[in-house]
């Protein structure tokens, strides 16, 4: 099923949206083995499907105009359960809508479910959530990546066309990559974070996950709009990324790092990128070397700072407003008990290094260095943007892996982010697709574009994906 | 990092670990920090500290009011409420 | 104010004040939800107030602009670019578990306010937000939160260790409120917690280098309290010393009822708020233009207000300066002074109605005083409707009923006797009863006019016409 294809239908009245709806929540059904979701909204769906219809001119221009889609359950969503797959929020409910749903609701989408995803977005490999891990839909026994492998096996396995996700440090084009999809994540600012669950709030970003870059364009369009109640997004003109798509940007300048083969990334994943620049070469680009050593002190700086906006961020879990509480006999013993209970080890984990990092005696030697080093990596990125276009580089290190492989050994699990934080330290846009197999297993690659680039790097995307198949292929 | 530390960390993130668990957590944290403390190696004097990305400035809104209370609603979320207030154990002084 | 004054037995306070003042804001700091005291419990609550996941501040301006007259009337540096961090803890009615304050880059900074002579400087005042409340009195075992004051915006003025005495600390705490009050950006009611008082105590010996170890007294809220926690601080703290102890650098809270600061149980690990700048807001710039509007538009001062009082009332330095103390009473002057007599209404206000402000110990906001009654009060002492005497009584039964005045002159028929004809006809009675004292005044005593005039009172209730009666007698007399 194609993004470009079914809205065609849907316009042309081939289709009705409850059919689509219908045709969605039958396929989540089928494939609940993934575990791909975590609510459900089929009755509420299946109504707004049937309002649809019945005002189907009023939709039928619109972006994603009957057309179904699952959001990440980190999205507060008016009345209807947002847990971040956390034992904390098992069973909240918010009392408002976040502007990404919204304005998803408003491009005429129909939201089918919340898809699973690492607890309150902290890991790589979804195998965090509190209900339980996502299965990769090229292998029941692979991870899907991470936080947002529900969102993106949802859209691997055909369930949606589309889906949104976040990326913290790699959230949205690490999972893209590993189920063999596209997924943008935009500039830093670009969409709002009003209503979405914040891990480390100076780097959160949401984003579109889809078969391609047109239907990415397509959910750009809707999910981009400057908030008033987000004071980091920015004031902008809005784009239409989709007409975007027709743009010639003539030939690019393509920066490339220089000395990629001693990162530790596998033959495999350098295989497909290799053969990448060729087809960048056949669409008239050229490349440009790139010295980036300092790339990997990104890690060392994202594992203090995310760690700890996020120590911050998840205070308000106390059992006091909402959320789970632990039975107990004065104030003291409720907070340690509830937030005990509450949150998994891994959050928790993320929790103690936050505090540590900010603790008396420790600010500078940690967190203002970490800062530093993101002053550093943001410079770096600016020099480059001077000579080139775009930054071209592999997603991931390595394909999608087996379960509690990596779990075993963490710090091998967090370098899985390599090559994905730099673009979330300096604000970047970045967008993954698809660029090989191996071994019966997607392989992605991506593009780091200067700040607000989107249109371009969703043009690039296109362009590759009109003389390859990658996206095009399915479990 | 030693036990005492470790419970000083807890106390002060309002965490628990169980007393025979607590020896893995310092080792995991450990291990985390040794990744970390990588960065202890690079020259970073010439680099202003980064808060947020975009370094924006200057947004506020005006000093007008927009209701958006829901008494009833906020305090069913609570685990505990009466028809007032949100209700916790006794916070003794 | 010379140092040896303030010693203690030998003993050298030094105090500094944090003073927390809510900022009279419509809404509050970082949401849109109204700012306002003594509502139904939680019905003033934002989703953001609540600390709802996924929620986020933005910045109130008009806090910002009543930040900027604070630094303005204190002569202090405004911020270029000001910062807000995250201050980390947990408390039930701080919901988001930290509250959003300024740390190295506060709103004010290096300001100064003279008190009585003496400057006081201070060192930074920097915006935050209030926390709910929580309540411990409603059940027996359970405590509850009212969100209400969640997120109103605070300043908190933080003064230099240049206060000396208990006393000076009331007095410079008299001259904050009287700024606040004045740029009308607080009502300072400290009754109601609008305006809250922490003071850092320590002592040392005259000659000593440096300052000694301070305690942190909490939970002061009035004027009365601040002095008297101060000095039973000072003395606790002289008693450790020279019993050869040592002060401990620690939080106390003052309990009023017992009248005594005690040690605030020391928590299993000491605080540690762990600030970082709050990644949700940005910087904020202050322009030189921002500045100018505010300044353009700030609100008179005391002193100002004082010498304007001098000019257009004629009203002496003194009786303008007692006005001026409190910018309630000067409001209530100036609202009397555009219908009555101008030093007519000074004295009164100075005189018999302060006296029965500070005997009852309420504010003229809450007294059952209105200034348009108040104006009636002195129109007709000066139109001689009323006597002087007569208008104490009318005062008296405004202060219990707040009743009108012309109709408790009125009903109770104080109206002044100014009626020749009628006054006449009661001096010639009296004279006439009075034959042998009329004679003896003829003869030379001159006092017994004395006499009769008393007699004209007695039989007019007070009501005579005072200067007709004398103008009356001394006729008839000759």
């Amino acid at each position: 099923m194609n993004f470009q294809e079914t809205r065609n239908n849907f316009r042309k009245k081939q289709v009705s949206a409850k059919e689509l709806t219908e045709e969605s929540l039958k396929k989540a059904k089928e494939k609940s083995e993934l575990n791909a979701f975590i609510s459900h909204f089929e009755d509420y769906a299946l109504a707004r499907a049937s309002n649809i219809d019945a005002n189907f001119d009023e939709f039928k221009d619109k972006s994603l105009g009957g057309i179904p889609i699952a959001h990440k359950d980190i999205f507060c969503t008016d009345g209807k359960k947002t847990t971040c797959a956390s034992k904390m929020l098992e069973n909240f409910i918010p009392p408002y809508e976040s502007t990404v749903t919204k304005n998803c609701n408003d491009a005429g989408s129909i939201m089918i479910g919340k898809t699973n995803m690492d607890e309150f977005a902290m890991g790589s490999s979804n195998e965090t959530s509190f209900f339980g891990p996502v299965k990769n839909p090229w292998g029941q026994s692979l991870v899907p990546g991470g936080s947002s492998g529900g969102s993106a096996a949802c859209v691997a396995a055909d369930i949606t066309t589309i889906s949104t996700g976040t990326d913290t440090g790699g959230s949205i084009r690490q999972p893209a990559a590993l189920c063999g999809i596209t997924g943008l994540k935009p500039t830093y600012g670009l969409v709002s974070r009003w209503g979405m669950i914040a891990f480390c709030s100076s780097m959160d970003q949401a984003g579109p996950l889809a078969r391609d870059a047109f239907a990415c364009s397509a959910l750009l369009n809707a999910m981009a709009s400057y908030d008033e109640k987000d004071s980091t997004c920015s004031k902008r003109e809005s784009i239409d990324y989709e007409k975007g798509l027709n743009k010639d940007f003539g030939k690019l300048k393509i920066g490339i790092l220089k000395g990629i083969e001693n990162l530790g990334i596998s033959e495999e994943v350098l295989n497909a990128y290799e053969s990448s620049k060729k087809i960048l070469e056949q669409l008239g680009h050229s490349f440009v070397e790139l010295d980036f050593t300092e790339l990997s002190s990104g890690i060392c700086s994202y594992y203090v700072i995310a760690p700890a906006e996020c120590s911050s961020n998840l205070s308000r879990f106390d059992g006091v407003k909402y959320g789970h509480r632990s039975e107990a006999k004065n104030i003291s013993e409720l907070y340690l008990k509830t937030r005990a209970e509450g949150f998994g080890d891994e959050v928790q984990k993320r929790i103690l290094i936050g505090s540590y990092v900010l603790s008396a005696g420790f600010y500078d030697a940690y967190y203002r260095k970490a800062q530093k080093i993101r002053r550093m990596i943001k410079s770096k990125f600016d020099e480059f943007f001077k000579d080139v276009d775009l930054v071209f580089l592999p997603t991931t290190l390595d394909q999608a892996f087996e379960m509690n492989r990596k779990s075993t050994d963490p710090n091998r699990m967090y370098k899985e982010d390599l090559l994905t934080i730099p673009a979330n330290l300096a604000g970047l846009p970045a967008m993954s697709l698809p660029n090989g197999f191996s071994k019966n297993l997607p392989i992605g690659a991506q593009f780091v574009g200067n700040y607000f680039s989107e249109e371009l790097l969703l043009n690039t995307a296109h362009k590759m994906q009109e003389v390859t198949d990658w996206h095009k292929m399915t479990p | 990092m030693n036990k005492i530390e470790l419970k000083n960390l807890l106390f002060l993130a309002r965490l628990q670990v169980k007393e025979e668990d607590q020896d893995k957590t310092i080792e995991k944290l450990q291990n985390t920090f040794e990744m970390i403390d990588q960065m202890n190696d690079l020259d970073l004097d010439k680099f202003e500290p980064l808060n947020n990305p975009l370094e924006l400035t200057n947004v506020s809104r005006s000093d007008e009011e927009k209701n958006r209370n829901k008494k009833e609603e906020f305090l069913k979320k609570s685990p505990k409420s009466d028809e007032d207030y949100f209700v916790v154990p006794k916070i003794v002084e | 104010m010379a140092q040896n004054d303030t010693l203690v037995n030998g003993w050298q306070p030094v105090i500094g004040l944090e003073i927390h003042v809510q900022l009279q804001t419509n809404t509050k700091l970082f949401s849109p939800a109204k700012n306002q005291f003594g509502e139904e419990a939680n019905t003033l609550v934002d989703l953001i107030d609540m600390g709802l996941p996924g929620v986020l501040p933005v910045l109130n301006d008009g806090a910002v602009k009543q930040g900027i007259a604070f630094g303005l009337a204190t002569n202090a540096e405004i911020a270029k670019t000001m910062v807000f961090d995250r201050k980390n803890y947990f408390y039930p009615d701080l919901p988001k578990g930290y509250q959003i304050t300024q740390l190295h880059y506060p709103i004010v900074k290096n300001g100064v306010v003279d008190v009585e002579g003496k400057q006081v400087r201070i060192h930074q005042a920097h915006l935050e937000e209030d926390a709910g409340k929580s309540m411990h009195d409603v059940y027996d075992s359970e405590s509850v939160v009212d969100l209400n004051r969640s997120g109103v915006p605070l300043l908190e003025i933080v003064s230099e260790p240049d206060i000396r005495s208990a006393e000076e600390a009331v007095k410079y705490l008299k001259k904050i409120h009287q700024i606040i009050t004045y740029l009308d950006i607080s009502d300072g009611d400290m009754s109601q917690g609008s305006m809250r008082c922490d003071a850092n105590v320590s002592i040392m010996r005259p000659d000593d280098k440096e300052f000694g170890i301070r305690a942190e007294i909490k939970n002061i809220n009035s004027f009365r309290f601040v002095e008297k926690a101060i000095n039973f601080e000072i003395k606790r703290q002289i008693k450790v010393l020279e019993s050869g102890e040592k002060v401990e650098q620690e939080t106390r809270l003052y309990d009023s009822v017992k009248d005594e600061t005690r040690s605030m149980r020391t928590k299993e690990f000491a605080n540690d708020y762990r600030y970082f700048p709050c990644p949700d807001l940005v910087p904020h710039e202050i322009s030189e233009d921002l500045i100018k509007e505010v300044k353009d538009n700030l609100s008179e001062l005391p002193e100002e207000k004082q010498k304007r009082l001098m000019e257009i009332h004629s009203l002496n330095e003194y009786d303008a300066g007692v006005l001026c103390a409190d910018k309630s009473t000067a409001d209530f002057f100036e609202e009397v002074a555009k219908e009555a007599n101008a030093e007519l209404a000074a004295k009164w206000i100075i005189g018999d109605l302060n006296a029965l402000l500070n005997k009852n110990d309420v504010s003229l906001k809450e007294s059952k005083v209105k200034a348009s009654n108040f104006s009636k009060l002195i129109q007709n002492i000066s139109d001689n409707t009323i006597s002087g005497k007569i208008a104490k009584d009318v005062l008296d039964e405004v202060w219990q009923s707040g009743e009108d005045v012309a109709k408790i002159i009125e009903g109770q028929g104080m109206q002044q006797i100014s009626d020749e004809g009628e006054l006449e006809k009661i001096i010639d009675k009296i004279l006439a009863d009075n034959i042998s004292q009329v004679e003896a005044y003829k003869s030379g005593k001159d006092k017994l006019f004395g006499f009769f005039v008393g007699q004209v009172m007695k039989a007019t209730e007070g009501k005579a016409n005072p200067g007709l009666v004398n103008k009356l007698l001394q006729q008839k007399l000759g």
